[in-house]
């Protein structure tokens, strides 16, 4: 048993001559829900597929379940639940069929949590899966990857198409999962309530780069959102390091600092500001801040 | 696997039924042609439906292949406990069966009609071997064509690809006929279109 079900290690991507993935590197610890933010094409479901053995890297190395992505043997396979983004199920085929196949096709099947996640989603057996809605089909894909037991789960944005009370059984059973013994979930989404709710690690994708990967209570003691009101206009410098973003209007400055620490603070305090409040910052707030254009993202801790 | 293959046969269960439909229509024409008296018949017209097997069984081959392609078949297969060569495996061993179920029960049949009808020379004897055998390997070589054609996302190259290269196939045997030469061409000719199609489907983006 290995410590890190998912390690990635220098991961490059070309596709067509551009640059999806960039130097990617992450672990993700057993029993750890790793949610993977970013904006749409930012690589982050060809790094997912990358994972899975359905796309070849150009450059650098994943490792799944201990071994090497593009070697998978079907025994391991057998131990990845994948939910893919626009759910690849087999269209032409009915419900049933398509369950059997994947039942034939699986090293465990547990029929008892299969049976209840069709009973709480209320799937049809009878119909074509093209004949489902996107909702429905989303929550098949969910029923047939978790039905295997998988040691881990990769999720590339399982919620889309889902309505709120399908997304919150969503979550419940994803931590569900999360409890049985050792089980790790990696997943994509554009809902960070979602991913706020569950996951314990986060990365941040940006342009091909990640630029935040972080325990979820780390990347938020790290990122502060400050107001800060000054005597007169607000300096065009403040000689922090780390800024990921700033706006001034007249006396007051809004500023977002990584980093933050009492070498920042006595600096901030060198400007006598009449005020400087703490504004709370949502998992939301900090994926805005960090995916901006201009946004330096979070670097590492430095000194100041 | 076998899971695999019972996929495979439902999924394009016309183009296995169909060569086994045509093979078993031959079968009968070849017989009453005997019965009836005019042998000589029978060469033409098998000439006549061997290509039309070979064509179906290059059909075979491309449906399967791009029918993968267009339902996304193996990026779901490839997310359960199936590896991308057992995939293909499973696919190539539906397709032998198919050329097989199709060959052999006008194979068995000419052997039959010739053992009954024609005087017992050695000289047939081998011929029939080579004949059949030759058959086979065709037959094989057609689906082949039609597994690597069929990997395409273009519906045009799919038709007008399979053509040139079933006719290569037909015209090789047009020419040099049945016999060792042409058996072993075949072979490597298969071999080929294996490996290229393993290479394909195996480093292929999903």
């Amino acid at each position: 048993m290995n410590d890190s079900p998912i390690v990635v290690e220098n991961l490059v991507k070309y596709y067509e001559g551009r640059c999806v993935l960039d130097g990617v590197s992450f672990t993700v610890p057993r029993g750890c829900i790793y949610g993977l933010l970013g904006r749409n094409g930012c690589g982050k479901t060809t790094m997912i597929r990358i994972l899975l053995g359905l796309e070849p890297p150009t450059r650098g190395r994943t490792v799944v379940l201990g071994q090497d992505s593009t070697q998978l043997s079907a025994n391991t396979h057998g131990r990845i639940g994948y939910v893919a983004e626009g759910h690849n199920l087999i269209q032409s085929y009915k419900v049933r069929r398509l369950v059997g196949l994947c039942k034939g096709l699986s090293l465990q099947w547990n029929e008892e949590f299969f049976g209840h996640l069709l009973e709480t989603f209320r799937l049809p057996m009878d119909r074509k899966v093209k004949d489902l809605s996107a909702g429905m089909r989303a929550e098949l894909n969910l029923a047939l990857a978790m039905a295997i037991d998988p040691e881990l789960l990769i999720l590339d944005d399982p919620t889309l198409g889902l309505d709120t009370v399908a997304r919150r059984q969503f979550l419940e059973l994803a931590i569900d999962v999360i409890q049985r013994q050792g089980r790790t979930i990696l997943f994509s989404s554009h809902i960070l309530a979602d991913v706020e709710r569950i996951a314990d690690r986060i990365g941040v994708i940006v342009a091909g780069k990640l630029v935040v990967d972080c325990s979820l209570d780390e990347l938020k003691s790290r990122i502060k959102k400050l107001r800060v009101i000054f005597p007169g206009p607000a300096p065009d410098d403040l000689y922090v390091t780390d800024i990921v973003n700033q706006q001034k209007q007249g006396r007051e400055m809004v500023l977002t600092v990584a980093n933050w620490n009492p070498q920042k603070q006595a600096i901030l305090e060198t400007f006598h500001p009449e005020s400087c409040t703490e504004l709370p910052m949502s998992l939301e707030d900090i994926f805005i801040e960090c995916t901006r254009p201009a946004s330096a993202a979070v670097p590492p801790e430095s000194e100041v | 696997m076998l899971t695999l293959i019972r996929r495979e046969i439902r999924d394009n269960l016309i183009y296995v039924l169909a060569p086994c439909v045509v093979s078993i229509l031959t079968v009968g024409i070849l017989v009453s042609v005997f019965l009836s008296g005019i042998r000589a018949a029978a060469i033409p017209f098998a000439g006549l439906m061997l290509p039309v097997l070979f064509l179906g069984f290059g059909a075979l081959g491309s449906a399967q292949m791009y029918g993968d392609r267009t339902n996304r078949i193996s990026p779901l297969l490839s997310t359960l406990a199936v590896t991308r060569d057992r995939i293909l495996a499973a696919r190539v061993l539906t397709g032998v069966l198919a050329v097989l179920a199709a060959l052999v029960p006008v194979i068995v049949a000419s052997v039959i009609l010739l053992q009954t009808f024609l005087p017992p020379f050695e000289f047939y004897r081998r011929m029939v071997v080579e004949v059949s055998v030759t058959a086979i390997l065709a037959g094989l070589a057609c689906y082949c064509v039609g597994l690597l054609v069929g990997g395409t996302t273009s519906r045009a190259w799919l038709l007008v690809g399979n053509l040139p290269l079933l006719a290569l196939c037909a015209s090789l045997l047009l020419v040099k006929g049945f016999g060792p030469d042409v058996m072993l061409i075949l072979v490597v000719l298969i071999g080929a279109l294996l490996v290229r199609t393993w290479l394909r489907f195996t480093t292929a983006s999903l």
